[in-house]
């Protein structure tokens, strides 16, 4: 039986595994049992605040724009269909659905319940401390189709009445 | 939504917060649940397929993650090698200047692997000694007859 042999480099292929949702979504499941629910949020809230202090300070300084940017190209990546509707003060992401969950349904992975968390407390945690205020606003389980609402606080009654 | 490229962060900060909440053995708790869970499809391509389940599993995985590998099947001999020349995971996490990897990140793929394969009559033999430069190397032997694991 000859040898066979695969040589590749980094360059060769894109780098997107979609099976790392479902590891991830195993992950918050296993938290949940062993630890309760409430880790699953404080281990979010702790990867968002260090993982995405760059984009934090990035909140700070340029606005809603910054978080704009990240989500068009995090879902442009993902291949995830999204419609923005955007102002200074307001910004509202409707997903259609979500690719992370759309993966997981279609190659047989558990999605965790908690899911949904992995959008609002790291939404939340992105922006605490800032300006601004995450709010998942809906959430559809079976598809993660959602829709995502970021509002400057002292707008915040406005921007509701105008939504 | 974390987007899957972001992931390898996600799970490295994830074995910290494990780390905190239970110390080390509350982690490799953790890549032991996953390997029982989530390898499965390794587990049932090697059962099927024997070492060329190990060939188009990772043939899968390495190339999405686009890796820079050299992989090796030779099933005359009942060998299966990964020469990892930098890996994506951990080349990432090294990348990042506002993070620290997890200390012993790298542990997580031999208990994960070794868990699915020397059940199944496999040696499994890694080489983490460079993974600080995301260098690696496993491999694996089909165990030859006569010879067990206790």
């Amino acid at each position: 039986m000859a040898k066979q042999v695969m040589k590749r480099r980094a360059a060769d292929n894109q780098y997107l595994h979609k099976d790392f949702h479902g590891a991830l979504s195993a992950g918050l499941d296993y938290l949940a049992e062993h630890y309760g629910r409430q880790a699953v949020r404080d281990y979010l809230r702790l990867f968002a605040l260090t993982f995405y202090a760059p984009l934090r300070e990035q909140l700070q300084r340029r606005g809603l724009v910054a978080l704009k940017e990240h989500f068009e190209e995090i879902y442009r990546i993902e291949g995830g269909h999204i419609g923005i509707d955007f102002s200074e003060n307001r910004m509202i992401i409707s997903v259609e659905a979500c690719p992370a969950v759309m993966h997981m349904r279609e190659h047989g992975y558990e999605v965790s319940p908690l899911f949904n968390e992995t959008t609002k407390t790291v939404n939340e945690a992105i922006c605490e401390g800032s300006e601004f205020t995450a709010e998942l606003v809906e959430y559809d389980a079976e598809t993660g189709r959602s829709v995502q609402r970021f509002v400057r606080r002292e707008s915040t009654t406005e921007s509701v009445k105008n939504t | 939504m974390i987007s899957c490229t972001e992931f390898i962060p996600a799970y490295s900060e994830l074995f910290k917060f494990l780390q905190k909440r239970g110390g080390k053995d509350a982690v490799v708790a953790f890549w032991e649940y996953l390997s029982d869970n989530f390898l499965t499809n390794l587990q049932e391509l090697v059962e099927k397929k024997g070492l060329r389940g190990c060939w188009e599993y990772w043939s899968h995985t390495l190339n999405e993650e686009a890796a820079d590998f050299t992989m090796e099947l030779d099933e005359g001999v009942g060998e299966f090698k990964i020469i990892m020349n930098h890996c994506p995971s951990k080349g990432c996490l090294l990348e990042y200047k506002h993070i620290e990897p997890y200390p012993h990140y790298c542990e997580h793929c031999d208990v994960l692997y070794r868990r699915v394969l020397e059940p199944l009559g496999y040696e499994y033999h890694a080489d983490l000694s460079h993974c600080d430069k995301a260098k690696c190397s496993i491999l694996v032997k089909r165990r030859k007859a006569g010879k067990s694991i206790s």
